[in-house]
Order: structure tokens, then sequence, then C-alpha cells
């Protein structure tokens, strides 16, 4: 009985952990976009609030929090309200698998992993709630009734199911190369330095998983859900307030999300990239390549222009999944004669 | 050939990749913002902002009340009534003079007309308020305007009998005395 309790504890405490410090590094990935655009732009971003607009991120959520709540009346009130809690949730839910680093915490002789949970099937289980948030902008796009957010969460249906085929099938390559679905295992596979890490080998899947993680969060060149010049602003048009924050949280809860799968799938999660360097904890490898990635989606984001939808179709469904394809085959056949 | 050429450059993302460079290069040029309420622009001289009242070094009005600004004033922003001085009837000054700023286009003619000098030309932009009233402003204002932008004041020179001037300044090219 007082096993089960400390492991509940155990386990309620992680979860807060991860928690607490995901939403943290949301808020203030916010702020970091913002500055990295502004200096991209020749401009300042955020100044005023806090030693160079420290707090923005603070002030921000106060404001979202106490804006007036607004449903639309035609609205159909169920679904818009359930809407953002289906988007957020996935987003968040996907952090329980992400292993953090490699080493254990011991206290009071409690054992705190630096991960919540290591299933066998891990990357399925992000995927499997990626999509279920596109449920969730769909179904903001259809309650508000309202022509722009219902063309913006069609949009975003036939964009996630577009490029969730090419994000899957870049994956299958990494999965043959380390034989497991678990994170924790992809990731002790890639141990003994940069040459070891799968982006070496599985450089093309690295290429297309990147741009269908671009798409897949909806973000710059691929926002057409949200074109703010098409759609004013696609399926949250009718959202405001604290709702409208949950759409925002999920975006950039997604964005760090698929960094971390990135990070763990190509350039070997926690692991330095030379054993010299294995004095600097693994926690802040994982945080440097990861925010490498964010880094990389801001900088996408200054620089090229949004697509037009054929052309996003198109480069889905012509390019990336028969590239996807070819690379799983000469990944399954270059390791099917290594192996045996 | 030169398809192939265009095969590899779109394979490689070769323009993306410029693109990114050329963004990438910016995040280190300065900007040029400046943090408005905090730093603000040094104006140059000649600068057209508010219009003042002018005095002379010994505290008295310059303004003779003569109302060419008001007549050279495109917009009507300027009103002004005229008085004799008490005891001197060859000399007047302004008994009121109203500015609404609301109206004014900071054209500077009122200063060109003005045969004495006595509106002056500050370099005072920030007169946003919350009531549009606070931008009428009376003789009393527009002094003090005038005492905080020119703290440096021209001498005031008695160059003829003081009942028999009309305008009580030396003008430019006039002999003083």
């Amino acid at each position: 009985m007082i096993d089960i309790a400390l492991n509940l504890i155990v386990v309620l405490v992680t979860i807060g952990v991860v928690m607490v410090t995901v939403l943290l590094h949301v808020a203030y990935l916010t702020y970091f976009e913002r500055k990295i655009l502004g200096w991209m732009q020749d401009r300042m971003g955020p100044m005023e609030v806090g030693y160079h607009g420290l707090l923005q991120p603070i002030a921000d959520g106060l404001k979202l929090f106490f804006k007036e709540d607004i449903v639309p009346a035609q609205a159909n009130k169920i679904i818009f309200t359930l809407a953002p809690i289906l988007v957020l949730v996935p987003a968040l839910i996907g952090f329980a698998v992400i292993p953090f680093g490699r080493d254990s915490i011991h206290i009071f002789g409690l054992t705190f992993r630096p991960y919540v949970t290591d299933i066998n099937i891990g990357i399925l289980y992000i995927l499997a709630f990626a999509s279920i948030g596109a449920y969730g902008v769909l179904w903001g796009g259809w309650a508000s009734n309202n022509k722009y957010s219902l063309l913006g969460g069609l949009r975003s249906a036939a964009q996630v199911i577009s490029y969730e085929l090419s994000l899957g099938l870049a994956i299958v390559g990494v999965l043959l190369m380390a034989g497991s679905l678990s994170l924790v295992k992809i990731t002790e596979a890639q141990g003994g330095g940069l040459l070891h890490w799968f982006i070496l080998p599985q450089f093309v899947a690295f290429v297309i998983y990147l741009i269908s993680a671009i798409a897949e969060t909806n973000r710059l060149p691929f926002d057409l859900p949200e074109a703010e010049s098409e759609l004013v602003a696609g399926f949250f048009t009718e959202y405001s307030g604290m709702r409208f924050a949950f759409f925002f949280l999920a975006e950039y809860a997604n964005m760090i999300l698929v960094s971390c799968i990135a990070t763990i799938l190509f350039l070997g999660g926690w692991h330095a990239p030379f054993e010299a360097l294995g004095f600097i904890p693994p926690v802040l490898w994982f945080v440097v390549k990861v925010y490498f990635f964010l880094f990389f989606y801001i900088w996408i984001r200054g620089t090229l222009p949004r697509l037009r939808y054929d052309q996003l179709m198109m480069f889905g469904w012509k390019v990336m999944i028969p590239l996807a394809l070819a690379n799983i085959l000469v990944t399954s056949a270059v390791l099917y004669f290594v192996r045996v | 050939m030169v398809r192939l050429k265009r095969f590899i450059q779109q394979v490689l993302f070769l323009e993306i990749l410029s693109g990114m460079a050329a963004t990438f290069k910016h995040l280190f040029v300065r900007p040029i913002t400046i943090q408005y309420p905090h730093e603000k622009r040094v104006l140059p001289n000649g600068y057209r902002g508010f219009i003042a009242l002018l005095r002379y070094d010994d505290g008295t009005e310059k303004c003779v009340g003569c109302d060419l600004c008001e007549a050279a004033c495109p917009s009507r922003v300027i009103t002004v009534i005229s008085a004799e001085v008490e005891g001197q009837p060859l000399k007047r000054y302004a008994k009121e003079y109203t500015m609404d700023m609301t109206r004014c286009v900071f054209c500077g003619l009122c200063v060109e007309a003005c045969p004495v000098n006595a509106l002056g030309m500050t370099k005072e932009y920030e007169y946003a308020t919350y009531d549009k009233r606070n931008l009428k402003l009376n003789k009393e204002q527009l002094l003090t305007l005038g005492d905080r932008a020119f703290p440096v004041r021209e001498t005031r020179v008695e160059f003829q009998h003081p009942h028999a001037a009309f305008f009580n300044v030396a003008h430019r090219g006039y002999p003083a005395k």
C-alpha cells in the first residue's frame, strides 16, 4: 500500500515538473520567437515589460486570462468549448514519453526518472495523439460558424493528413535502425558520439521530417490554416481570451514536442556529440538541441513566404511521400544485407 | 545542362538556403529603432513645433498686438485682442492672445509675419492630451511655453522717445537710438 502511494507521489511529481517546465518553455518560446524575428527584421522585439521585455510572456498571459470570454451567438457552444481543450491536451500529453536526460535523481529513497513513462510504443503514441489534435482544429473551425474558420479547419485537416503520412514514413527509417519504438531505446541506440547519430545515415528522412513537422504544427511557410491575409486567423478567428490562449499554447507546445522528437530521433537525444564533452549534463545537451530546432523553425518563419495551397499539396504528395518511401526501401535493404 | 543545374539547385534548396543566410546576417545588424519615450531624436534647428510667445530680457512681452499673425494664419488659429498700454497712447499690446492648436498646421507663417519677432517655433511636439480643450492656449500658457523653450532672450532697446514709437523694438537695419 505504501509502495503504491510512494509510486504515485513519484509519478505525480514527475508529471508536475515536466508540465511546469514545458509550459514555462512554451511561454518563453513566444518571447524567443518575437525577439529573433525582430532582430532578423532589424527591429528590437519586445523591450518594455521588464529588462529587455523579459516579463512580456507573463504580461501576455495575464492579459489573455482576464479578457472577456466571447462565444458567438450562432456557434455550437459545446463543440466550440471543447475544441481548444482537444487541441491543447494532445499537445501536452505527448511529453509523457520524451526522455529528457540520462540520470535518474534519488531523493529520500525515491527514484525520479527523467521521463514520465517509457512505453514500448512511444513514438506511435505521440503520432496518435498528434492526429487527435487535428480534430480539435477541425471542430474549432466548424463550431465557430464562420466561413473563414471553416476554411481554415478544412485546410488544416487536409494538410495534417497529407504531411502526417510523410512524417510517419520518415520516422520508419529511424525505427528500422534502432529496432524499437520506445524513445528511450532509440536514444540509447545512438550513443557514442556524433557519428552514431541517425542524422548521418538518415539524412533524407531528417529533411523530410523537418519539413513535415513544420506543416504538422501549422507554422510558416505552411501556415495555410491560419493564413492572416486570406482567412483573418483561420480556425481561431472567433476565439478570444483564454480559449485563444489554449490554441496558442497548443501551437507552441506542438513546436517544442516536434523539436524534442527530432532531437531524439536524429540528433541522439541527450547524448553529447563527443565523448570529451560528456561532463556537461545530458539534460543540457537535450535542451540545446531542442532549442537549435526551435531556432530553425523561427529562422524559416523569418525567411520564407507562405506557400500556395496547390503547391503545398503537390509538394506533400508528389515529392515528400515518394522520397520517404524510397528512403524506407533503401534503409531496409541495406540493413537486411548488413545484419545478415 | 541548365535544367540539370536547376534540378540540383532545387533538390539542395539552394535558393532557400541563400535566403536563410540573408536573414541570419540580419540577426547581427544593429536595429535602427529609437526607443521613443525613453530616448528621443535630436531635432534639427528650424523644426516647427509648438508656437510660443517671447519676452525681452527685462521680462516685458514682445508682442505689440498688431494682428498681423492673425491675418497671416491660413487656418485661423490665432485670435488677438489688441489694447493700448495705459498712459502711453502710442504703445499697444495684446490684451488677449489665444491659439487653437487643434487647427494649427505648423506652417510658420505667423512667425514670418511678426514684425517684432514676438513669436517663435519651439521643438515641442508631444501635445497628446485627453481633452482637446487643453490645446486652446491662452497668452499665459504661450508665454510660459516661450520661457521654457527660449531661455536666451533678446535685449530690449529703446531707440526713440517712448511716446513716439509704435514698435518698441530695434529693427534689423534700423539705427539704434
